[in-house]
């Protein structure tokens, strides 16, 4: 039983622009580390923001959980939003806030304006967020400013916030392309914990694809908004990868 | 084989050097035409206005023996009474007060106004835009006569003049710092499913803070300036001493006045200029 159906996905960015994905279907399982590969262009970062509807398709069907949703009025998306977690290539830490404040960020779909205006977060809020901090391994740094943090750190930071929306997807978008390869292997490895721990199913585009092979169970390739290959990560083979990075994109 | 080729060089006809221009036939006419039409309306508008030329050049040595004669010394005493004093003191407040209600009202309006923040691209965009458009196309001056005409003399409509003229001074400024900001966290908070107050709150103003401080300082230090003036209509203020003065022909209380807000505006301009160097570090 899939917990994330895509069927016939279509983007375009305007009315006469060119079509950015061109049919896109696929199903998430409840288990999956789902990795979508591909070439720089070819679409990978619309996909996954269509998902929480950060990007708006013009046409296709989506359904989380049984829930429709391209059909929500914006209440609504709000609310979905929340069981969807989402984490950045370029991080997307507020700089100027502390890394405690950065993280309890994430419970602001589950809080008043009210609340969220005076940062009145409550005692659990607080609890949890130090919780998930020492899972991350950041407990020494929760009142250092985000910008004060390094590269890898600060992709903690964002897992961490993502971590206490309590999702029940995560999204991950380059979770590693701003990192060096030792740190980005460290990442993927606690992202990989985390989601075991959580039982959340994660949904992620990565253009590294050694640590696609390495840590996600299966691969979609999409190239210039047509989905390429799609299986487990064991059928995926060289020549495969060759057709999906076939086509130069400048 | 060397010598050869060279001794045939310098029997050939140097071949003529290749042309360039920077401006191609018809910009270089438009550029040429638009010149030559400003120069044309430069003499044509001191014609027209029958600027006499000769009393411009002869202006410099008047001022001297007027100032001389008329304006000094300044009349220090007038300046330093409490009559005077205490409507200096009133106009450091209503400027204060001009500047706070403006820029509490230019917060939203900003936002609003901002196109990449505004929660309606088709409705409340254009409508903040027009707004702040219009509290600026009116001069303070202009506002401070409309005021003084519906609510009377004093403060009061001095400190409405400053609030108006501040939305539009400070609510064009926040918009186009909003506008400048890394969209990266916005999209980071807005997938937390928060609404578009705490998208606002947590994306936004971390990052507009220090610049909507140094906007504040600044929007004080103008509506300072323009709060001395205000008073000439009645509005409350140093302004009014001003005004009478002229009348009266006091001359030498006018250069003291003059000369207390010259003082003032620097005093006012040094501070601001220190906190916002103080507020930049503090990032």
């Amino acid at each position: 039983m899939s917990i994330l159906s895509v069927r016939d996905l279509r983007v375009r960015y305007s009315a006469s622009g060119p079509e950015i994905l061109k049919g896109i279907s696929f199903d998430v399982e409840a288990d999956d580390f789902f990795a979508i590969i591909g070439p720089s262009g070819a679409g990978k970062s619309t996909l996954i923001r269509c998902i929480n509807r950060l990007v708006e398709p013009i046409s296709g069907k989506i359904t989380l959980y049984g829930t429709d949703v391209l059909s929500l009025n914006s209440r609504k998306l709000r609310r979905l939003r929340r069981d969807i977690g989402m984490i950045f290539q370029e991080f997307n830490l507020v700089d100027r806030m502390s890394v405690m404040d950065n993280v309890l960020s994430g419970r602001l779909g589950y809080v008043s304006n009210f609340t969220a205006l005076f940062r009145l977060f409550s005692k659990e809020d607080i609890g949890s967020a130090l919780s998930v901090l020492d899972r991350v391994g950041l407990s020494d740094h929760v009142d250092k400013r985000a910008d004060q943090l390094s590269g890898g750190q600060r992709q903690r930071v964002g897992i961490a916030r993502a971590l206490m929306q309590n999702p029940k997807l995560l999204l991950l978008d380059e979770p590693t392309s701003s990192l060096d390869p030792k740190i980005s292997r460290e990442v993927m490895a606690l992202i990989i914990e985390i989601a075991a721990e959580y039982k959340v199913p994660i949904l992620c585009n990565i253009h590294d694809v050694q640590l696609a092979l390495e840590f996600c169970n299966k691969i979609i390739g999409l190239q210039d908004g047509v989905k390429m290959f799609d299986g487990p990560t064991s059928k995926m083979n060289s020549k495969k990868l060759d057709e999906i990075y076939a086509m130069e994109v400048l | 084989m060397v010598s050869r080729t060279t001794a045939q060089a310098r029997t050939e006809p140097k071949p003529a050097p290749r042309e360039w221009r920077r401006f191609k036939f018809p910009e270089s006419l438009y550029k040429w035409a638009g010149l030559m039409a400003a120069l044309l309306f430069l003499s044509y508008s001191i014609v027209y206005l029958n600027i006499p030329l000769e009393r411009f050049f002869n202006m410099f040595g008047r001022v001297g023996t007027l100032i001389t004669d008329r304006y000094y010394p300044p009349e220090m005493e007038y300046v330093t009474e409490p009559d005077y004093l205490s409507s200096v003191f009133d106009t450091i407040q209503m400027a204060y007060l001009g500047a706070l209600f403006g820029m509490a009202a230019a917060i939203p309006l900003g936002w609003f106004g901002s196109y990449n923040m505004t929660p309606s691209r088709r409705f409340v965009y254009p409508f903040a835009r027009f707004v702040a458009m219009c509290t600026r196309a009116v001069h303070e001056t202009i506002w401070a006569i409309l005021f003084v005409t519906i609510l009377g003399f004093g403060m009061m409509a001095g400190v409405l003049a400053l609030t108006m003229f501040c939305i539009g001074f400070a609510g064009k400024l926040f918009a186009e710092e909003i506008e400048a900001i890394d969209m990266g966290p916005v999209e980071a908070i807005r997938s937390t499913g928060a609404s578009e107050l705490a998208v606002m709150v947590y994306g936004v103003f971390p990052q507009v803070r220090v610049a909507f401080t140094g906007i504040g300082i600044y929007t004080w230090d103008v509506a300072f300036r323009a709060a001395t003036v205000v008073g000439f209509f009645g509005a409350g203020g140093m302004g009014w001493y001003l005004k009478r003065n002229v009348l009266q022909i006091e001359t030498t209380r006018v250069s003291a006045i003059l000369v207390s807000i010259i003082l003032l505006v620097l005093v006012s301009e040094a501070v601001s200029a220190w906190a916002r160097a103080r507020v930049a570090k503090a990032k």
